[in-house]
């Protein structure tokens, strides 16, 4: 097993060289006030049976997941996914899938109480198809995504399932992962390998006080960093410095410096965003993005770059995009909702059908937004935010006591994406992310800068109304049955008592037959 | 009174109408994001520019319809510069449009000729229900296909009473087609177009004789014409577009899930079932009341002795106890009015009449109030409020259509045209 630890140090953050110890058995942090990536590194023959079972058969399995509470993603941490649970998922042969994967997402997201999520035997029953990407690197053939407020049930599986039940460092390891940002897990077939690693912006107790051990085994290996970042001299570029040590090997700490090309920036003048349903949100409701139109300035891209501002949408089944009418070209419709163009969207697609008969888990939707002009007239007051709209719609959900059922809409991510036309990939980046479910909509040579989500919980809560039933009292499901039957019967009963006295009165035929003869008379 | 004394002012006015709707409509459409053109017209159109490209129009989610439809609005998929490209739009619009004049002007033809009604009162019923009517000339220029409807069933009455039994039954084969409803009509018609409609006079006894009177020329040709066409069309578009063409135009209405709220009184029964809450499966039931009024009782009882109110009668009977209803359902029944309201009890006496336009509107308006309840203001107004504003629009409607049946046990004759055309 490998561990990388890294510690990211803001360029303001004061450090003294107490602050880390490094002995010959041991490495000791104190009172850190840092970021803090874990990565732990396992290879496919050290993992119990039943997961190296499910991770044979497939060729590359992306486990992402976001805390819904804010965090400041820097650099070189900079990329983000919407809160909740992404899975990029590619079987190793397109026509088995096994249900290995279905049961570690129940496992995982299942027993929490308010747990809202779509499952499946087969990953080809709730997974979508993500449309074609232009960066295959980043792209997985099968996405999910569910709402997953806590990791605590991906923690207890680790604990349970993937430990050595003697291995403290493990639990406590795991354990970890409760307080953090973000959580990646990858398992890549050329690897054999599977990674594990979490995120934290900032230390959840405060600051970082530490003693890392020096593997028992020597197969083992645990690296140390503690690093600052800063904009490198190429706009893509990011440069770092600071302290490296492999923990029970080396006899100091090491200073270093490198460089390398990110496509994930930071974004140095940073922006913020809001993102809000407007009430009454009814049965159509409408996303609103709200940016401080100050902030919304073009990222310092390469010359030849263009760059435009995008969202993208990880939307649950519960509520959904019209595609016709989000792809139109009408310019007064996506002036009027403040949006650019459609440019991909996948997943659940279908208009009416009810949340009960949808197996996919929802749908995905990358929308590039406009931005104001850049030369407004003074003389208009120009309001301070720029807002921009996104349309969309409720599924009809199950009954419910209460009348409402809630739709947890996480907050799209925001960014800039700065595109080249070169077609050749940048070269390699010790903190690279990947398949994040959008990146792989564009090139290779592309550049994102987030822009940061401001609210407290990056969840907005869409009440959904729904048929209230009760067991007692008015709200009866047999009352509704019984009523419609009975109304539905008198009335048909009456429109053939009517029937009956006319057929009693005037018979089947044309009653007045002299009228009838009449007719011929004239006729003949 | 002049106002209603020349035909063509009558039409020009409605011509008139849908004009200014149309060009008001594009004016809407260029300038404001809240668009005039109904959200099916956009459906109707991609479709036809599927169709355009050699494609199927079922590629287009949503499209329910014949592909004839896309077939016909092909001109709204050229391509032509900035002014043009406006008309061509309208393409599918205007010609919904002339179909309601043209619907309106087969009624009055029919009225005056069939009916004996003088001109000026044929024109003004249909000016007041269907050709002056803001609704009607709203939803055609809004492009939405029901106008097509609406001539289809006044060309199968005009060839039914004009005694043309091979005409009729392939309008009807057309007409059920488009859209499934117009095989309510087939049987009435049927029923109706006795030996003795034919002319023939002498009345035997007996059972055997009575059951081969049944199979008249008539009746044999206009089933085997509505067949042929219904047959015919369907097998050229399955050849064409297989299993989707039978799936969105036939099908669907057999397997919808979407029971979003409507009119219908099944609705809220519908939802609840759908979602797995139900414990019987009445709504399964749902078809026996409404056919058995619909192809037994009202054509048996009715369609001799007034074809045109029977047909009302179907048709409003059909929408009433169907398990889906939408306002666009209301113009079926609408272009049959004109033949019935002027001797209607409704019209004959006026408080019957007023009560039941207040009901039926109040219907609608307490309906329309929980639905806006929940479609906008987000409120579960499903119960008890939607549930019982469409059980009490379904009785208004069910005391409404014991009114029709009512009315249609007086015979009416129609004979004046088939003399007119016998006579050498």
């Amino acid at each position: 097993m490998k561990r990388r630890i890294t510690f990211i140090q803001r360029i303001d953050a004061g450090f003294d060289p107490q602050q880390v110890v490094l002995t010959s058995s041991s490495l000791s942090v104190r009172d850190l006030d840092a970021a803090r990536e874990d990565r732990f590194t396992v290879e496919l023959d050290q993992l119990p049976e039943q997961l190296r079972g499910a991770l044979e058969h497939s060729s590359g399995l992306h486990l992402r997941w976001a805390s819904e509470r804010p965090y400041d993603a820097l650099a070189p941490f900079a990329s983000r996914v919407s809160p909740g649970l992404h899975v990029q998922y590619t079987p190793l042969k397109t026509d088995e899938s096994p249900e290995a994967l279905c049961t570690l997402l129940r496992a995982v997201v299942g027993p929490d109480k308010d747990a809202q999520f779509k499952d499946c035997t087969k990953p080809e029953e709730s997974f979508i198809e993500p449309p074609l990407s232009t960066n295959s690197a980043s792209s997985a053939s099968l996405q999910y995504h569910t709402h997953l407020p806590s990791v605590k049930n991906l923690v207890k599986y680790i604990q349970n399932d993937v430990c050595a039940k003697e291995s403290t460092e493990c639990h406590t390891s795991a354990n970890a992962l409760l307080t953090a940002d973000s959580i990646d897990i990858d398992y890549d077939s050329s690897s054999r390998a599977l990674t594990v690693s979490g995120f934290w912006a900032n230390p959840p107790k405060g600051d970082w006080t530490d003693q890392i051990m020096k593997p028992s085994s020597s197969a083992d290996q645990i690296e140390f960093g503690l690093l600052g970042a800063e904009p490198g001299l190429e706009p893509e570029e990011i440069k770092m410095g600071g302290l490296l040590a492999v923990v029970g090997q080396d006899q100091k700490l090491k200073p270093t410096m490198f460089s390398f090309p990110s496509r994930h920036q930071h974004l140095i003048e940073s922006s913020s965003y809001t993102v809000s349903f407007t009430p009454p949100t009814g049965l159509h409701p409408e996303m609103s993005i709200t940016i401080p139109r100050s902030t919304l300035k073009q990222p310092p891209a390469p010359n030849d770059a263009t760059c435009a501002l995008h969202t993208y949408l990880t939307l649950p089944s519960t509520i959904f995009g019209d595609q016709y009418q989000l792809a139109t070209t009408d310019p007064l419709f996506l002036e009027s909702h403040n949006l650019a163009v459609l440019k991909a969207h996948a997943g659940e697609m279908d208009l009416e059908a009810p949340d009960w008969v949808v197996k996919n888990w929802g749908s995905s939707w990358l929308l590039e937004l406009a931005t104001p002009p850049t030369q407004e007239q003074d003389q208009t007051p120009v309001p301070s935010n720029w807002t921009a709209t996104i349309p969309l719609h409720l599924r009809y959900l199950p009954p419910s006591e209460s009348g409402y059922r809630t739709a947890h809409v996480p907050w799209p991510i925001v960014f800039w994406a700065c595109t080249t036309e070169d077609e050749e990939g940048m070269g390699p980046n010790p903190f690279e992310r990947t398949h994040l479910g959008w990146d792989g909509l564009f090139g290779p040579r592309t550049t994102f800068y987030q822009l940061s989500p401001a609210g407290e919980r990056l969840v907005e809560d869409v009440d959904v109304p729904v048929l209230q039933l009760s067991g007692e009292g008015m709200f009866q499901g047999k009352f509704i049955e019984l009523g419609t039957c009975v109304v539905i019967s008198l009335g048909f009963l009456w429109v053939l008592l009517k029937l009956v006295r006319v057929a009693w009165s005037s018979g089947v035929g044309a009653n007045g037959k002299s009228g009838r003869v009449g007719a011929h008379d004239k006729k003949d | 009174m002049g106002l209603f004394n020349s035909a063509p002012r009558v039409f020009l006015a409605a011509t008139a109408l849908r004009l200014v709707l149309l060009v008001y409509g594009g004016w809407q459409d260029a300038h404001s994001a809240v668009k005039y053109t109904d959200i099916d017209y956009m459906v109707f159109t991609d479709a036809a520019r599927y169709v355009s490209n050699g494609e199927s129009p079922y590629m287009r989610d949503t499209y329910r319809y014949t592909p004839l439809l896309a077939w016909m609005l092909v001109p709204t998929a050229w391509e032509a510069p900035a002014p043009w490209s406006t008309l061509t739009f309208a393409f599918g619009k205007a010609l919904f449009a002339l179909s309601d004049i043209l619907a309106g002007w087969l009624v009055v033809q029919l009225l005056t000729r069939c009916y004996r009604f003088p001109t000026e009162r044929a024109l003004r019923y249909v000016a007041a229900v269907w050709l002056w009517n803001p609704m009607v000339a709203n939803i055609s220029t809004r492009g939405s296909s029901e106008g097509l409807l609406g001539v289809l069933v006044a060309a199968l009455l005009w060839a039914t009473l004009t005694k043309k039994p091979i005409l009729a039954g392939l309008i009807l084969g057309l007409a059920v087609h488009f859209k499934i409803y117009p095989f309510i009509y087939g049987v009435s018609i049927l029923w109706w177009w006795d030996a003795e409609r034919d002319g023939s006079s002498s009345i035997e006894a007996g059972l055997l004789s009575k059951a081969l009177r049944f199979v008249t020329p008539s009746r044999v040709k206009f089933v085997v014409a509505a067949l042929a066409s219904f047959v015919a069309l369907n097998t050229v578009m399955y050849l064409q577009y297989g299993q989707p063409f039978l799936q969105h135009t036939f099908l669907h209405h057999l397997t919808r899930i979407d029971h979003r709220h409507n009119f219908s009184p099944y609705s809220t029964l519908l939802y609840l079932s759908a979602a797995g809450g139900a414990e019987t499966r009445f709504e399964a039931l749902a078809f026996i009341p409404q056919i058995a009024l619909v192809v037994l009782a009202l054509p048996l009882v009715l369609a001799k002795k007034n074809l045109t109110t029977t047909m009302l009668a179907q048709t409003f009977a059909f929408v009433t106890f169907n398990k889906v209803c939408t306002s666009q359902y209301f113009l079926w029944y609408l272009v049959l009015l004109p033949f019935y309201l002027p001797s209607s009890s409704l019209i004959g006496k006026p408080k019957m009449g007023i009560s039941a336009a207040i009901l039926w509107i109040l219907g609608q308006a307490l309906w329309l109030h929980q639905g806006y309840n929940l479609e906008f203001l987000g409120r579960p107004s499903f119960v008890p409020g939607l549930y019982l504003a469409g059980l009490f629009f379904f009785c208004v409607n069910v005391w409404i259509l014991g009114i029709i049946v009512q009315d249609g046990s007086q015979s009416v004759e129609e004979t004046e045209l088939v003399q007119k055309s016998k006579s050498p």
